[in-house]
């Protein structure tokens, strides 16, 4: 009876170490990932996630020793405040954000670009005859962000108008207004306001609306976080480049890897097909590299929001920006 | 001598928020662009004021509109379902269905229906405000005391006289309770309806456009504000109470004069 029982001990205990040891491995691999919360710009998912949803789901961010999640902050203002008090790592912002942010002395920093270009402008309806030189009288969309605020005036010099020309409806959904000719134009950006409105809208884009070429959306991270952790924040950009490139190559794939991970965004999968198509071009500079930043697109951006006075003053460039964690 | 009491209860409780409120913000190290201190929400409002006062305005006219509707709309349904039982069977649960549905989702609709301007502010309003005076009109005239109802019929008095001499005056505790609800509940209805679209700027609009600019100091004040406009609208509300129902602050009723 006291064998069995020693014997029983005895085989439970070598299947306890057994079962340990088998299980160890993986549990060592797990730990051994740096933990990474990534803020994106918006509450909700969309396709501007197709990077961070491929280096998931693709493994880029385990290569480079990340375990990465998604953080959606409750308003579309909060994502740099949530970089300020250490609710999130790694966030999308858009470029006037960050300067906005360092004229209230909020600690972040852009680490990169996440698109190159400026793809802003006013679109209207399919077949509509309105232009720049049609542009007085009219009822403007807008979100009320930054952006939009610092671009608008942009759009007015080069029409030769001022403010008090337009009609600007502030408000939350742009295309239903749009549709339903309560307002003729929308401000958006291509790979946003294209799908949405569906069809050939006419657009005012980039240049043709007078609109500095600087790039609309970067990756950001707190001040402290970057000098704490630099080592994370460089190989979170090494993945994402090897994600952003993936992404690029292998378009169909990369949307049905967002469509399956958020299957109730409220966007259809031929959506998510045409936007991430239309946002591929943006990715990389005339060079052909990603998420380079440089000193005047900065400097640019700040003197846009000084000329509409969101700031009273344009900082150093350096005081937004650094390329050292780029890949 | 209770008046006075009352505004001593008023201001002591206001202390006590704004003094929980630094507190808050002294002792928890929050950041400024995270939450400001109450001097700052002030300073910021005085800075704005030429800004905020013409939307403040704007404001206070969409609630004040969509009070008087909704109010109006309230006491006359909440009359028609106590007089007409089958009305009310057919009608009540349509009422609960219609605050069921979240007024966020109704007023992106509303605006493409109605436009930028005052009209869908007024509507979404009139929609929140109408709710609880409804009920608080049928509960009080379902709470009349049956034997005045009675002794009135004895004394061979109209339908229309019974209503207004002794069942209004029994419904106005209750109908004055949901008027205040309604006050209060006005200026969110407003702010709903200005985020939803407006053409212009707009206290919600102006407080969205705070917000993106990571200025703390200018969403509280402007948060201030609209609290002050919904504070307002109960005050004024219970003034209206005060003065339309002296017999609730008397102990003994005045001598009836007139007849029944």
């Amino acid at each position: 009876m006291k064998h069995r029982l020693v014997r029983f001990v005895t085989a439970g205990g070598l299947a306890l170490v057994a079962t340990v040891t088998a299980i160890s491995p993986s549990a060592s691999a797990s730990s051994s990932l740096t933990k990474v919360r990534f803020a994106y710009d918006f509450p909700w998912p969309d396709m501007e996630l197709i990077p961070v949803i491929v280096a998931q789901k693709e493994g880029f961010f385990k290569a480079h020793g990340l375990k990465v999640s998604i953080v959606f902050p409750p308003t579309t203002s909060t994502t740099v405040q949530m970089l300020a008090t250490k609710d999130t790592d790694v966030a999308l912002l858009s470029t006037s954000d960050v300067v906005v942010a360092v004229k209230a002395k909020v600690p972040v920093v852009s680490i990169a670009n996440y698109s190159m270009k400026n793809n802003w402008g006013l679109f209207a309806m399919p077949g509509s005859k309105l232009s720049l030189a049609t542009l007085k009288g009219k009822k403007v969309f807008s979100w009320g962000d930054t952006w939009t605020t610092a671009m608008l005036p942009f759009v007015l010099k080069k029409a030769g108008l001022t403010a008090k020309d337009i009609t600007v409806v502030n408000g939350e959904a742009d295309t239903p207004l749009l549709k339903s000719g309560k307002v003729d134009f929308v401000t958006n950006t291509t790979n946003y306001a294209i799908p949405n409105i569906g069809g050939k809208p006419v657009q005012i884009v980039g240049k043709a609306a007078g609109v500095p070429a600087v790039p609309v959306w970067v990756y950001a991270t707190g001040s402290s976080y970057a000098k704490k952790h630099g080592k994370t924040v460089s190989a979170f950009m090494a993945a994402m480049k090897d994600a952003t490139q993936w992404s690029i190559d292998n378009q169909g794939k990369a949307v049905r890897y967002f469509d399956k991970a958020f299957p109730n965004s409220g966007y259809t999968h031929a959506y998510n097909v045409q936007a991430w198509k239309l946002t591929v071009p943006l990715l990389k500079n005339k060079s052909g590299d990603f998420f380079v930043q440089t000193k005047a697109q900065w400097s640019t951006l700040a003197q846009a929001l000084v000329d509409v006075k969101q700031i009273v003053k344009a900082e150093k460039p350096s005081a937004y920006f650094t390329n050292k964690f780029l890949p | 001598m209770r008046f006075r009491r009352n505004l001593l209860g008023s201001f002591l409780s206001f202390v006590v928020v704004i003094g929980v409120w630094q507190a808050i913000i002294s002792f928890g190290h929050v950041a400024p662009y995270v939450a400001p201190t109450p001097l700052d929400a002030w300073r910021s409002i005085v800075t704005n004021w030429s800004h905020l006062w013409p939307l403040t305005l704007a404001t206070v006219k969409e609630t004040l509109f969509g009070f008087v509707a909704g109010a109006t709309l309230g006491m006359g349904l909440g009359i028609l379902l106590s007089k007409r039982r089958f009305v009310q069977r057919v009608i009540y649960p349509i009422l609960i269905l219609s605050q069921a549905i979240p007024i966020i989702a109704l007023a992106p609709p509303l605006v493409l229906v109605l436009g930028f301007g005052l009209t869908p502010k007024v509507v979404i309003v009139a929609w929140i405000v109408f709710f609880p005076v409804t009920v608080s009109v049928l509960d009080g005239l379902a709470n009349v005391d049956r034997d005045l109802l009675t002794l009135a019929r004895a004394y061979g008095a109209s339908p229309w006289r019974t209503f207004l001499v002794i069942e209004v005056p029994s419904a106005s505790t209750s109908l004055f309770s949901g008027l205040k609800i309604g006050a209060t509940y006005a200026v969110t209805g407003a702010i709903i309806g200005e985020l939803a679209a407006s053409s212009g700027s707009s206290l919600a609009m102006f407080q969205h456009s705070q917000s993106a600019q990571l200025d703390a100091a200018g969403v509280y004040g402007t948060t201030l504000i609209m609290t002050a406009v919904g504070m307002s609208w109960f005050g004024v509300v219970a003034l209206v109470e005060f003065f339309t129902t002296p017999w609730k602050r008397r102990s003994v009723a005045r001598r009836a004069g007139r007849r029944i």
